[in-house]
């Protein structure tokens, strides 16, 4: 064999096991995903077969029960609102911070960034005394606005550095035109922005999506508020003897992020992978 | 002069929405935690009662259960840095290679990592119990009967190999970017000059890699020192709270027994711990890089 026919026929042993480890890796999913079409009793009796009765009756009986789509929209809403807000006071922020060079900004830089380094779970207790006062605990547009608070140190700091790759001359020729500073920001710095912008958007909404403890902390109290991966964790809990619809509820919840990820899957893999390393 | 103080008013002015938001969210909490650690409070009682150092000092001297929340913790935090650094990068060494599935693939390893991780912590919980009972009556093996969740060594295995399958995914994609911006010609000259498969890979691509190994590194001790969700999900911190995580602990103090002022205290703890802990990875990554 030649050297280029060696390297073939290991590459093809080594393709073959990586797809058998990556079919039992997946697996888990594919049992979650049967067992949610199975009636009670065959989900107990025979757990890893696939369906002999099927039951998709299953997922009308928990998209009504659980108000699937109140939650669905919920969680929509309370991650728009926060994407919204973390992109936009973030990269105003890292803008006029990185382009202007004074004691303030300086330290308002340090001030956005260091808390980077505390995690959530220290601050959860006080947090939850602090919203409440401010009346932030509680509704849909309070968690929004808080993701602003947790969400903008990390998509500041990656707009800063991007933001020294863009030439000066740009923004300054902007000032020359006689546009003053927001200007500049909205209709020249902002749109070069774009690739970190979407950046920050993929992971943030990972984020948002699926975050489980300050839903838990601010929302819990009233289904009306819930987000689906919160109302999923309930849900779960109450049925957690009838699998069929704990499965079902399972699905129901990670579906959309399925979804988001199969139709974005370069970006959201290009994104997490620059959010690792820039941050 | 009047255009520089234009300058200064605008270079407080814009980024103030985010200095406030950060500092209402963050800032404001994390001193009132400093306040608390002093104090004992049941979040009922209208004043928290100054009490000093005794919280701290329950910590330290058993007095809480935080020490062995810490030890789980630790555990747990080294033996997910291991496999999933050993197994994201084997598997991103297979994956890199040119085959008509690889795509596929990855986007395959990927899935469980964009999934919740009370929904992952549910699905393995059913996995260990109606699961492996299918699983025993058809193939009668063993390590089917075993208590997964049920025996305290075997709930912590449990636990790491969950919180393992969950995020390997994000690790192969960071390791796979790494290897393919390794150049190729590179590569290809330690084959024309012989070296083998192993020889390659420890002298040749991981010398190489050493950015990408620091970054998943502080990443996978970040990740797993935090651990709370999937844990909440799976055993709940059981049997006899043998799998308590720190900040699994933490929210238990607070919020399920009331001690809010025990519980800022630990978080305070775990902060200074945290910080510790990866200043020193990051120092012994950078200097060996």
């Amino acid at each position: 064999m030649t050297l280029k026919q060696k390297q073939k026929a290991s590459t093809a042993v080594l393709a073959a096991v990586v797809t058998v480890i990556a079919i039992m890796y997946i697996y888990p999913v594919f049992l979650m995903l049967i067992n949610s079409l199975k009636p009670f009793g065959e989900v107990v009796s025979s757990a890893i077969s696939l369906p002999k009765v099927w039951a998709p009756e299953n997922y009308a009986f928990v998209i009504t029960k659980m108000s699937y789509i109140k939650l669905f929209f919920n969680t929509v809403f309370i991650t728009v609102v926060g994407i919204v807000g973390i992109v936009f006071f973030s990269s105003l922020a890292a803008y006029v911070l990185q382009r202007r060079k004074n004691k303030f900004t300086a330290f308002a830089y340090l001030f956005i960034i260091i808390p980077m380094l505390i995690p959530f779970q220290t601050i959860m207790i006080t947090l939850l005394k602090t919203m409440t006062t401010l009346g932030l605990a509680g509704n849909k547009l309070g968690l929004g606005i808080q993701y602003w608070g947790f969400g903008i140190p990390m998509a500041a700091f990656i707009y800063f550095n991007f933001m020294s790759t863009i030439p000066r001359e740009l923004d300054e020729s902007s000032y020359m035109d006689g546009a003053g500073t927001f200007r500049t920001y909205a209709s020249i710095i902002f749109p070069l922005l774009q690739s970190v912008t979407a950046t920050v958007i993929v992971l943030d909404v990972m984020w948002i999506w699926n975050d489980f403890l300050l839903p838990l902390l601010m929302v819990n109290r009233s289904n009306e508020t819930k987000t689906l991966v919160l109302a999923a964790y309930t849900f779960v809990g109450q049925f957690n003897t009838q699998w069929h619809y704990a499965m079902t509820a399972m699905v129901l919840t990670v579906l959309p992020s399925i979804i988001f990820f199969i139709a974005f899957q370069r970006n959201i893999i290009a994104g997490v992978v620059a959010g690792a390393v820039k941050g | 002069m009047k255009k520089q103080k234009v300058e200064l008013l605008e270079s407080v002015f814009y980024p103030l929405p985010a200095l406030l938001f950060v500092g209402v969210m963050i800032y404001i909490p994390f001193v009132l935690s400093g306040y608390y650690s002093f104090t004992e409070w049941n979040g009922i009682a209208r004043a928290p009662k100054f009490i000093g150092l005794a919280n701290f000092k329950a910590i330290f001297t058993g007095g809480a259960d935080f020490l062995r929340t810490l030890l789980f913790t630790f555990k747990y935090t080294v033996l997910f840095m291991l496999f999933t650094n050993i197994a994201a990068l084997a598997l991103a060494i297979a994956l890199v290679k040119k085959f008509r599935l690889a795509n596929t693939l990855r986007g395959l390893f990927f899935i469980p990592y964009i999934m919740s991780m009370t929904i992952v912590g549910f699905i393995w919980r059913f996995i260990f119990s109606s699961g492996f009972d299918t699983l025993l009556a058809n193939t009668n093996l063993g390590i089917f009967r075993w208590s997964w969740l049920g025996t305290p060594n075997l709930a912590f295995v449990s636990v790491t190999i969950v919180g393992v399958w969950q995020s390997l995914g994000f690790y192969i994609v960071l390791y796979i970017a790494g290897l393919e911006a390794i150049p190729q010609d590179i590569i290809e000259a330690s084959v024309v000059d012989g070296a083998s498969g192993f020889l390659r890979l420890r002298s040749v691509i991981l010398p190489l890699l050493a950015p990408s190994i620091s970054t998943c590194m502080f990443m996978s001790l970040t990740n797993s020192l935090k651990v709370f969700d999937i844990i909440l999900a799976l055993t709940r911190g059981g049997p006899a709270g043998s799998t308590y995580s720190v900040t699994l602990g933490i929210y238990r103090d607070a919020f399920q027994n009331n001690r809010y002022g025990l519980g800022s205290a630990e978080s305070l703890v775990f902060f200074i711990i945290v910080l510790i802990l990866t200043q020193v990875v990051m120092r012994v990554f950078k200097s060996e890089n």
